[in-house]
């Protein structure tokens, strides 16, 4: 089940989604953490991030909308709550990824050299590009091929470890060939898909602004469909992120051309689910007649 | 390791879930070992199946625990699909809950009278309190409100668990004092003699309390209610500001100390 994503060496495929997963040790009194290929844990930027005032959460049909705001105490702040445990996980086999977050393109950079001096022990790290950019007025700064570009270019400066970038669910083929260009070792596709939901009665938003981030099985068929079009633009491997309930959702991404798969909202509604779900993977694998996963990657049939 | 949430996944069958006030349900369950470990307060979150659509647990607070017969009794609300949804579950249906989550009730050590205001469905978290402070010999009082009588719960259990007061208003009048209960409980507090004030109901009614307790000079904890995604510390979603920051209701609530809550 072994896989290597972009210089991640992952025992098995499945990995989890930053921000549904914690920091890991959440997830200890349900699971054995280190049964999983990789982790991804929630982003940190150089400084505190307070997040968004209340409510930061809705429910919706499929899935869940969120404007949690990158809520993060910061890389110093997180290597000292959590930096031991990780360090432990490392060495139990499972690989974590640090996802970074930052306003400006300074800003990443600054996180990522702060990430790369506190936490030695990271296996890569995540670049979030779908955070707002106070320069360009609230825009996601990987909302274009040039801002992820600009992002990814100033970051590959800063270490030579495996930089992964999240992508936002916007162009996904042309800003991926930007990142692939840029030196990106791998690609998370996608983070959630802005909405709107409204409380008709009051008239207000359900969320503390305007719009949030939709995750959940409602955007699963969008990923899978986002991760082919990636996965035929790029040679760099693909992280297959968005609803994965089951092994056999992971599955699909798999097919579609993903190397591995995060769990990310079935991890709040059942704890125990990425766990569950890589058995259910192997299980799957298993009956496919294959010996090896890698076998198994972008291999639908169209 | 920093400490992960008390919260574990129990598998649960249902005793009895029956009606008790308008739009009010006490559901009992078995879950033995949840029954041994909740403390006053807690929480647990709960998976009510027949929505595929709808895939996140629902938070809800205690009324009872009895370790002897491995039960745990909760009064809840129907206010959406979910708790309808629990609603028309039957004895003997079976799911899963996770629990007991977060900080329950924390009365000081050196309490010699407490208040208890509770206010619609904040009122059942404070029965499994009267009843620790009632095995500690701490006198209390209670002033319970509702919207009308026909929503009141609580009264004739807190009653039976010793207050030595209790009170009721209701925003009709149909019960008890017409208006509010937070002039019930600013009154008692003027009069004087608590050290400790506990509430939980609608925000704008704690920060009242908050603020009478205050006043009064007596400490007082808020029972916060959030929309809450996992229940165990991972989401950030459930965060009350406070005046040490954002802070997740689910590891550092649902109670707080009420002095420090900036946004209720």
């Amino acid at each position: 089940m072994a896989v290597d994503f972009g210089g991640i060496k992952m025992k098995n495929p499945i990995n989890t989604a930053a921000g549904t997963f914690g920091q890991g040790w959440q997830f200890e009194p349900f699971i054995d953490v280190s049964e999983l290929g990789a982790i991804t844990t929630k982003g940190c930027a150089a400084e505190p991030w307070p997040g968004n005032p209340a409510p930061r959460m809705c429910e919706i049909p499929g899935g869940m909308m969120n404007s949690v705001g990158l809520q993060n105490p910061g890389v110093r702040g997180f290597a000292e709550e959590s930096g031991e445990y990780l360090a432990d996980l490392t060495a139990k086999g499972t690989q974590v990824i640090c996802q970074v977050a930052g306003h400006s393109t300074e800003e990443y950079v600054r996180a990522l050299e702060l990430f790369c001096e506190l936490c030695p022990w990271a296996a890569g790290f995540e670049i979030n590009v779908s955070c707002p950019n106070i320069a360009a007025g609230g825009a996601a700064c990987g909302s274009t091929p040039e801002g992820a570009a600009e992002v990814m270019r100033a970051c590959r400066k800063v270490t030579d470890k495996p930089l992964v970038v999240k992508m936002a669910p916007v162009r996904v083929a042309e800003i991926a060939r930007a990142l692939e260009a840029e030196g990106a070792d791998g690609l998370s596709v996608i983070n959630s898909i802005s909405g709107m939901a409204i409380d008709v009665h009051t008239r207000r938003s359900r969320l503390s602004k305007p719009t949030g981030g939709m995750s959940g099985p409602l955007c699963h068929h969008i990923a899978v469909r986002m991760v082919w079009e990636v996965a035929n633009a790029v040679k760099i491997p693909v992280n297959g992120v968005g609803g994965v309930m089951t092994g056999e959702d992971a599955a699909e991404f798999i097919l579609a051309g993903a190397t591995c798969v995060s769990v990310g909202m079935a991890n709040f509604a059942d704890p125990t689910a990425s766990v569950r779900i890589l058995h259910e993977l192997e299980a799957w694998a298993e009956s496919q007649g294959v010996s090896d996963i890698n076998e198994l990657r972008g291999a639908v049939i169209c | 390791m920093p400490q992960p949430s008390s919260a574990r996944l129990h598998e649960f069958r249902i005793v009895s879930n029956d009606k008790i006030a308008q739009d009010i349900f006490s559901l009992v369950i078995e879950a033995p070992q949840l029954a041994k470990t909740i403390k006053p307060g807690q929480f647990m979150n709960f998976e009510v199946p027949g929505n595929a659509m709808s895939l996140l647990r629902i938070p809800l607070s205690f009324a009872r625990a009895d370790a002897d017969a491995g039960t745990v009794e909760i009064w809840y609300a129907v206010v959406g699909d979910g708790t309808e949804r629990l609603s028309r579950m039957k004895p003997g249906d079976t799911s899963t809950v996770l629990g007991p989550g977060g900080k329950g009730w924390g009365v000081p050590a050196e309490c010699s009278r407490a208040l208890l205001v509770g206010g619609g469905i904040g009122v059942p978290p404070l029965v499994p309190l009267a009843a620790e402070l009632a095995r500690a010999g701490i006198p209390f009082d209670v002033c319970l409100g509702a919207k009308t009588a026909s929503e009141l719960v609580g009264e004739s259990e807190l009653d039976a668990l010793g207050a030595q007061t209790l009170s009721v208003a209701t925003d009709d009048g149909t019960e008890g004092h017409c208006g509010f209960v937070t002039d019930l409980a600013a009154e008692l507090l003027q009069q004087g003699g608590y050290d400790y004030v506990a509430t939980c109901g609608p925000g704008v009614m704690m920060q009242k309390v908050a603020e009478a307790a205050l006043a009064a000079g007596a400490y007082c904890e808020a029972s916060l209610e959030r929309m809450m995604s996992c229940g165990f510390g991972a989401c950030s979603t459930c965060n009350v500001e406070t005046t040490e920051g954002m802070k997740g209701a689910c590891m550092c609530g649902p109670v707080f100390d009420a002095s420090k809550v900036v946004v209720w």
